[in-house]
């Protein structure tokens, strides 16, 4: 502490709410580099473990612990950084990082099934709940919330539940021997008959634990307040890794007509969790996930729909999976017929892409139809003589379901295996869509690499793989975000540069490339999470590619080859050579939906708060934007400011009555005098300012006349005058190399700039407030209104309240960084008396376009 | 060598590498053949020959070192890369001592490998094949 501080100390001078004396303004800087420098350690462990899962590298199970405790501790630090940076006053953060770590050990000891809820309805369902939904049900939850198609209403008894049905009937001990068992490389399915026989008949004879059947009872109240008292359930399996990568069709009970009585739905409950241990199910898991032990089931209860036909689509022939084909099978009544063989079925090869042209059809006559009978369980009736002969799917219908399956498609980028029904008023229920397994031997014979020799290569050995996969579509090219308005179902997206902003097509993207960009990107995570093929920083690609051309993308051998390689598709559907399948990329993807997913988004909203946080990155976000608000606080205290530092004024050609204070590296050291001139500014960030407020027009004022050239090489000083803005006060850059903290006061309003400009992209940000106006509150807000506009139109997120706006924005590349704080600087200038010309909503309008247009004269032409 | 496909065979205790080796290489249209068990791979090893073997370090019944001789007495045209997620520079120089063609620590990208194998192969096979 030196003396000016200590005497501060003495006297109380300075201090903020908790008592605490407030650090100098370099302390406080040298800080807020630490909190950087700790969240980028921890980012870009981070960033490490998102690009293994793109399947562009080799790694193993020792690699996920390692990298993972690396990580647990550069979070913590990062926590340690920002309290000594705000005196402490986020101790709360620690406790946030207790509950995320917490969180993750339980993930790397795959025990997350056992947390949450035990009863859910689908409808209040979202991705948190996915691991305890079970697969089946995650699958549903995301076509009803992420498709928007129709399933049918119901809820879920989870892997929670299943949990507490084990522990509550002293299960435990028996399930922990038959999963060891089960790890073992000789296991067979008979040397496990005990422990799976006692288990199987533990479960049967189960009683509910406490709740459940309270739980079950309050959620059939709510669907028979809909649908009657009438409604029927089927009560389906849901195993952790059902439909996912793996189809268990048919290993786990299915039970159908279920009446709605917590009583029934329970007994039905067992059944369906008792097949978890049945031979057949075992035989399956040990040959699909030898050295597994460990599976939980959940189990959905859905309405039944009363269906006229139901059916089953593959959306791609499985004996020629290479080609543009969906086969649809329907009959009359429920679909269970039809997966279990039982009933003859009309067949429809349609055309799987838009206008979905019905390519052959073979009608079978249906002489009987399976229907829920009184008693439960389903049974055989007559199909009238005029219906047999009938095609049970009209054109129209076709058409709507090949749309359904192909949009299911594209969002999982696989072939898919959908059921679905049609009820009596002609709606689509989508029941179940899981991938569709498709032997490799299906595929095309002979060496792909020969079959590939055929067709024309657009790139080769270009770019990064951000994701690996392959797709192929139409190209896209999105140069604005408003370019994804329009964005066409399954097609190619090709762009200059990459934008988290392709999330919102990305359920519907073939691949995704891009000019630049790295695989680090947020759109990079993104495009992992939703398994988008995705190639960056390919070479001009931009002018080998038009809009409307078709593509195949293999983003994997980079190489990007003119139309539709059949070949690579069919490769593609080949199950046996599907990575994703495999342990470790299950568990590094599951921890990374825990790690490195972002929910807090926009600093500017309420919900930016620890109690938010969901992953490390929320956590990492947070710590960052709070240390950017400590900075921000820091150029408030003018008075401080001015006694613990030796200001310097700027000497511009406009009258800003700008003081710098340096903390290194921000003027260049060669300028000498008492006045810095602009050309002695190396701070870039102000810099940056600077020009933009020095640009032609924009200080609408006689002194603004002088062009930008002479600004730099002549420095003339020019006196205030009574029609530029009067600033009250001082107005105080603190700044450094690559820092800037600009409090400017012009007249009756203030602009507060931070900015922080290096060459790390994630490390930078710019803040931005502007308030206050010498006006009355309607035209001061109309000026707020207009600026809120422009930051919004250069990429800005805002919040805005009456004459205070709030602007945030930042993860750019310097470069950019530096053009967006020249755009700041234009707005400062140019929006400075503008509230008094605000006198109609117009107004606001005429100037937005103004200034969007470069037309920065328009203020002296009013 | 008259049968132009090259042939690589795999060993890693995590199933993973072999899958995603094995996946790798037969796209690029080289006969790939993976194993957990060192043993067993061994045995395969003395009935076929191979071009190529990318091996393990550390595994349980039989190290990448043992395969390395191994595989040179048994064939010595075949090069012999190693991988390890626990690179140590004492067994790197070790191996190359005796006559590893490359050593490459894990996790790595599946470009490097494969530039190691092209590498590996240059030498070995005739200008027809550099296409792979």
């Amino acid at each position: 502490m030196n003396i000016l501080e200590s005497l501060k100390h003495i006297f109380g001078g300075g201090k903020t709410e908790g008592g605490e004396a407030p650090l100098s303004a370099a302390t406080a800087f040298e800080r807020f580099r630490e909190v950087l420098r700790c969240n980028n350690s921890a980012l870009e462990l981070i960033a490490d473990l998102g690009e293994k899962l793109s399947g562009d590298y080799i790694f193993d199970r020792q690699y996920i612990y390692n990298t993972m405790e690396g990580l647990e501790k550069a979070v913590l630090q990062s926590v340690h950084a920002l309290n000594a940076l705000c005196n402490n006053k986020y101790q709360i953060l620690y406790s946030t990082y207790d509950r995320l770590t917490t969180r993750l050990d339980t993930v790397m000891e795959n025990r997350e099934d056992r947390d949450g809820v035990p009863v859910i309805n689908i409808a209040d369902t979202s991705r948190s709940h996915y691991i305890i939904l079970g697969g089946k049900n995650a699958h549903l939850s995301q076509m009803l919330h992420e498709l928007r198609l129709k399933i049918p209403e119901g809820f879920i008894l989870t892997t929670r539940a299943y949990h507490d049905l084990i522990d509550h009937n002293g299960l435990r001990e028996a399930l922990n021997a038959f999963e060891t068992a089960m790890e073992a490389p000789e296991c067979t399915v008979e040397a496990l008959e005990p422990l799976r026989h006692s288990l199987e008949q533990g479960i049967l004879n189960a009683q509910p634990p406490d709740g459940l059947l309270s739980a079950i009872a309050d959620q059939l109240k709510a669907i028979k307040g809909i649908f009657g008292e009438d409604l029927r359930l089927a009560i389906r399996s849901s195993a952790q890794e059902e439909d996912m990568n793996f189809s268990f069709a048919g290993q786990f009970r299915t039970i159908l007509n279920v009446s709605p009585a917590p009583t029934a739905v329970f007994k039905a409950y067992l059944q369906v969790v008792a097949s978890l241990f049945s031979p057949k199910a075992l035989r399956y898991r040990l040959r699909v996930f030898p050295g597994e032990g460990h599976m939980s089931i959940a189990v959905g209860c859905y309405r039944m729909v009363e269906s006229s036909a139901s059916g089953v689509i593959y959306t791609v022939d499985p004996a020629d999976p290479a080609g543009d084909a969906m086969i649809i099978v329907s009959t009359w009544g429920q679909g269970e017929a039809i997966v279990e063989g039982r009933a003859p079925v009309d067949t429809f090869r349609v055309q799987k892409k838009p206008p979905y042209t019905l390519l052959t059809q073979s009608i079978a006559r249906k002489n009987t139809g399976l229907y829920p009978k009184e008693e439960g369980e389903l049974g055989e009736l007559d199909i009238p003589s005029e219906l047999q002969d009938q095609p049970s799917l009209t054109p129209s219908q076709l058409e709507r379901l090949a749309a359904y399956a192909m949009q299911i498609e594209i969002y999982y980028k696989r072939p898919q295996d959908i059921e679905w029904a049609i009820d009596h008023n002609g709606d689509i229920y989508i029941l179940q869509a899981r991938h569709l397994v498709i032997p490799a031997t299906a595929g095309p014979k002979g060496s792909l690499a020969d079959a590939l020799k055929k067709y024309e290569l657009i790139v080769s050995d270009s770019g990064s793989v951000a994701q690996q996969g392959i797709g192929a579509g139409h190209v896209h090219i999105v140069n604005t975000i408003s370019d994804l308005n329009e964005f066409p179902e399954g097609a190619v997206l090709v762009s200059k540069r990459d934008s988290s902003n392709f999330i919102r097509v990305m359920h519907k993207t073939a691949a995704i490339v891009t000019e630049i960009g790295t695989p680090v990107s947020h759109m990079a995570t993104l495009c992992r999470e939703f398994q988008v093929p995705c190639l960056v920083n390919v070479t001009d690609i931009l002018s080998k590619v038009s809009d409307g051309m078709e593509i195949t993308v293999d983003a994997e051998d980079r190489r990007i080859y003119k139309g539709r390689v059949a070949e690579l598709l069919a490769f593609k559907t080949a199950t046996d050579l599907n990575i994703s399948a495999t342990k470790e990329f299950r568990l590094l993807k599951r921890l990374l939906d825990n790690v490195s997913s972002l929910k807090l988004v926009d600093p500017l909203m309420d919900e930016f708060t620890p109690e938010a946080c969901e992953t490390y990155h929320d956590l990492l976000r947070f710590i960052h934007e709070k240390a950017v608000a400590q900075m921000v606080e820091m150029g408030k205290d003018e008075r401080r400011l001015l006694k613990d530092y030796r200001a310097v004024p700027l000497d511009l050609p406009i009258p800003t009555g700008i003081l710098l204070i340096d903390l290194g590296g921000g003027i260049d050291p060669k300028a000498a005098g008492d006045r810095i001139t602009f050309a002695s500014v190396t701070s870039e960030p102000l810099k940056a300012i600077l020009e933009g407020m020095l640009f032609p027009g924009v200080w609408h004022t006689r002194a603004a006349d002088v062009s930008f050239g002479d600004l730099i090489t002549s420095i003339v000083n020019v006196p205030t005058d009574a029609l530029a803005g009067q600033y009250s006060g001082h107005n105080i850059a603190i700044i450094s190399k690559d820092y800037l903290n600009l409090s400017l006061r012009f007249g009756y309003h203030f602009n507060i700039i931070d900015a922080y400009c290096s060459d790390m992209t994630r490390d930078n940000h710019i803040y931005f407030r502007f308030l206050g106006g010498a006006t009355d509150i309607t035209k001061r807000s109309r000026r707020a209104r207009m600026i809120a506009i422009i930051l919004e139109a250069f990429g800005f997120n805002v919040a805005s309240k009456g004459d205070i706006v709030t602007g945030r924005s930042g993860n750019m590349p310097k470069s950019e960084i530096i053009r967006t704080l020249n755009i700041l600087g234009r707005i400062v200038g140019f929006t400075r008396q503008l509230d008094v010309q605000m006198d109609s909503d117009a107004q606001v309008d005429r100037y937005v376009e103004a200034f969007l247009m470069g037309d920065y004269e328009i203020i002296g032409r009013h | 060598m008259s049968d132009q496909t090259i042939k690589l065979l795999v060993i890693d205790d995590e199933p993973i590498v072999g899958k995603r080796l094995k996946q790798a290489f037969m796209k690029m249209g080289m006969e790939v053949e993976t194993f957990t068990d060192p043993r067993e791979a061994m045995n395969t090893i003395k009935q076929k020959s191979f071009d190529i073997v990318v091996t393990d370090l550390k595994m349980e019944g039989m190290d990448g070192m043992t395969i390395l001789e191994e595989v040179q007495k048994l064939n010595p045209k075949a090069k012999v890369i190693i991988i390890t997620g626990y690179a140590q520079v004492d067994t790197a120089s070790e191996a190359f001592r005796k006559g590893v063609f490359d050593f490459i620590p894990k996790p790595f990208r599946l470009e490097e490998l494969k530039n190691i194998i092209l590498r590996a192969m240059s030498g070995a096979l005739s200008e027809s094949n550099k296409n792979i």
